[in-house]
């Protein structure tokens, strides 16, 4: 019988420090490891304990898995003291993943935050892959400070398709630190795309404030509520719909998310929280 | 069939002397001693005062089959084959919610799976009641219909035997072979439903003050205003939930020292402030009525959404554990009349 509890090891076999507070482990799973973008992963630090994370790479690569995570509690603070050969374990993958065939044909809207990026940069890598099949892809990405950006060093890569448009907001641009591109919270960014609401997906991803104000400023603009999807990260714990740690009302976010609807979900209680 | 409460204690006996078949554990309700009525779950002696009857014990069955703290990677494996005798209605049904949960869907866990496979659920009509017993106000029974896989129904100094399962047909044949099993006559059965009856009413009449509307949606319907004052006394300790049999939160701790990962699931509560924390301090539920009202809903909605059964049994015990002496029964009643009352005057 299947252990849902097995763990596949890992080895680190690259880490790169985005910003101050995030980095992204590259790991190199012992078998391949195939997921759809948008479902997440459980992480252990041997001896530790898991968290969990959604891989930041396309889905089209199984060999080879890269993870962002800030450093905000006890986990995940080990996750920054790892170093380059140590050994980690992933289970998974678990849950919903992104409906690329409902993204065919249109002009999606990514709309993403902080860390939220992570999820977001794997399904843009993902969409990039086969980028002919949408008609545009548009990446609004926002950040606290320039010095918290990440992803700085791929973002060139990213503007070079004609149907990709990117920007960038930070909320504050300290003494000091230069920035040409937007200020504001990432929602000033919306002013910049030309997009029918009406028929159109909008992805969102980010801090839970973030999410919540650009959900409903996708709904003031006329976005439906069937097609905003949010990557609702919850403390996803067992990722089998067991622990309930996770649990939306009647949801579980591991199993019948991460991925959901607006429409799904407006109705239950403390969503944002 | 009927079976001398003598002859199984005997059983019993010879399981735990030498093993027959393949079972040699027995685990029964006991009592610990003269004066203390209450009974706990233990593994089957002579010497020890076994009670099969009267009402469920302190401890929820569950924690034979889903332990507080089990290792489940790699799992842990049980020694033997057993027996747990003289399980009450309660604990039945909220096998058949653990079931349902670890068992039903996508997920097994295999470790929960494997006591479930390697035990034969022995149950018993009740007959008795404690003051916090009230299965009939959730449409329970104090006698059990299904999820066993025998089930004896007291008679004077016998058992009335219902057959539940292909299992339980195969340890009666084996009972049967060490020592005598006799035949039930009609006049057996009448004695059985009408004992039955009496408890039923017996465990009705307890509760009557404390019948409320079946409709538990209500319980959703107050957020902020009722909630508060019901849990005033509530300390968030968990008892609650480590003591229901149905709860099955966890947390999967992380105990890998060499090459080997190793993962342990210890029971978790969703009473506890840290239960739903994400990375950064945000929690849905930050203040203690809106994890005291989550188990509620928890008990009332969601399972009965997951699984089409309700999460309480009725047995109790959250009762009987609560620091803070709150009645679980009179927390549903309060909810229900103040959402009515709202309505009224709205």
């Amino acid at each position: 019988m299947h252990n849902p509890f097995e763990v596949i090891p890992a080895e680190i076999y690259d880490i790169k420090q985005e910003s101050p507070l995030i980095r992204t482990l590259r790991l190199r799973p012992e078998r391949p490891i195939e997921f759809k973008t948008g479902q997440f992963m459980e992480l252990t630090i041997p001896g530790i304990g898991e968290g969990p994370f959604t891989p930041s790479t396309s889905h089209f690569v199984k060999d080879t898995m890269d993870i962002t995570i800030m450093k905000t509690g006890f986990m995940t603070g080990y996750v920054h003291q790892a170093n380059v050969g140590d050994r980690v374990g992933l289970r998974g993958p678990f849950g919903t993943h992104y409906p690329l065939d409902r993204f065919e044909g249109k002009d999606l809207l990514i709309l993403g935050g902080g860390c939220g990026l992570a999820p977001l940069r794997s399904l843009f890598l993902t969409l990039l892959d086969e980028v002919d099949k949408y008609k545009s892809i548009t990446f609004l990405a926002g950040a606290k400070s320039p010095k918290d950006c990440i992803y700085k060093s791929e973002i060139t890569g990213w503007k070079k398709y004609p149907n990709v448009h990117f920007y960038r907001a930070v909320d504050v641009v300290p003494e000091g630190e230069r920035w040409d591109e937007e200020v504001g919270v990432v929602t000033v960014l919306l002013k910049k795309c030309n997009i029918d609401p009406k028929k159109n997906p909008a992805v969102v991803c980010g801090p839970p404030v973030m999410m919540k104000f650009g959900t409903f400023d996708l709904l003031k603009m006329g976005y439906q509520e069937e097609n905003i999807y949010l990557s609702m990260e919850k403390k996803m714990y067992c990722g089998h719909g067991q622990c309930r740690h996770c649990v939306m009302g009647e949801y579980y976010a591991c199993k019948d998310g991460p991925v959901f609807t607006y429409a799904q979900i407006k109705d239950e209680e403390a969503i944002w929280e | 069939m009927l079976i001398k409460e003598q002859a199984l204690r005997s059983f019993f006996q010879q399981c735990t002397e030498k093993g027959v078949g393949a079972y040699s554990e027995i685990i029964v309700p006991v009592q610990q001693n003269e004066n203390e009525g209450s009974l706990h779950l233990s593994p089957f002696s002579a010497d020890k005062l076994c009670v099969l009857d009267r009402y469920r014990s302190i401890d929820p069955v569950k924690m034979l089959f889903y332990m507080p703290r089990e290792k489940v990677l790699p799992p842990q494996k049980p020694g033997s084959k057993r027996i747990v005798a003289g399980i009450k209605a309660c604990d039945i049904k909220g096998i058949q919610v653990l079931d349902a949960a670890l068992s039903g869907g996508d997920f097994t866990d295999p470790v929960y799976q494997a006591w479930r496979e390697e035990t034969i659920l022995i149950a018993t009509d009740c007959t008795a009641a404690a003051s916090t017993c009230h299965c009939t106000l959730l449409d329970g029974k104090p006698y059990s219909e299904s999820g066993f896989d025998l089930n004896l129904s007291k008679l004077g100094d016998q058992y009335y035997i219902h057959v539940g399962s292909e299992k339980g047909e195969a340890l009666l044949k084996l009972i049967r072979k060490h020592v005598s099993i006799e035949e039930a006559t009609d006049a057996d059965l009448k004695a059985i439903q009408s004992n039955r009856k009496k408890m039923v009413e017996k465990v009705t009449a307890q509760n009557k003050k404390l019948e409320r509307s079946e409709n538990f949606r209500k319980l959703r319907q107050d957020q902020d205003k009722e909630w508060p004052k019901v849990s005033e006394t509530c300390v968030g300790c968990g008892a609650c939930t480590n003591i229901c049999p149905t709860c099955y939160c966890l947390i999967l701790n992380d105990e890998t020292k060499a090459q080997q990962f190793v993962k342990v699931r210890s029971y978790d509560s969703c009473q506890w402030n840290g239960y739903a924390r994400v990375a950064g301090g945000d929690t849905p539920r930050p203040k203690m009525f809106q994890r005291f009202r989550n188990r509620y809903l928890c008990k009332f909605l969601f399972m009965k959404s997951n699984f089409d059964m309700l999460g309480c049994t009725g047995c109790g015990r959250c009762t009987e554990a609560c620091a803070g002496n709150i009645d679980f029964r009179k927390v549903i009643k309060r909810i229900n009349d103040h959402v009515e009352m709202s309505v009224i005057h709205e």
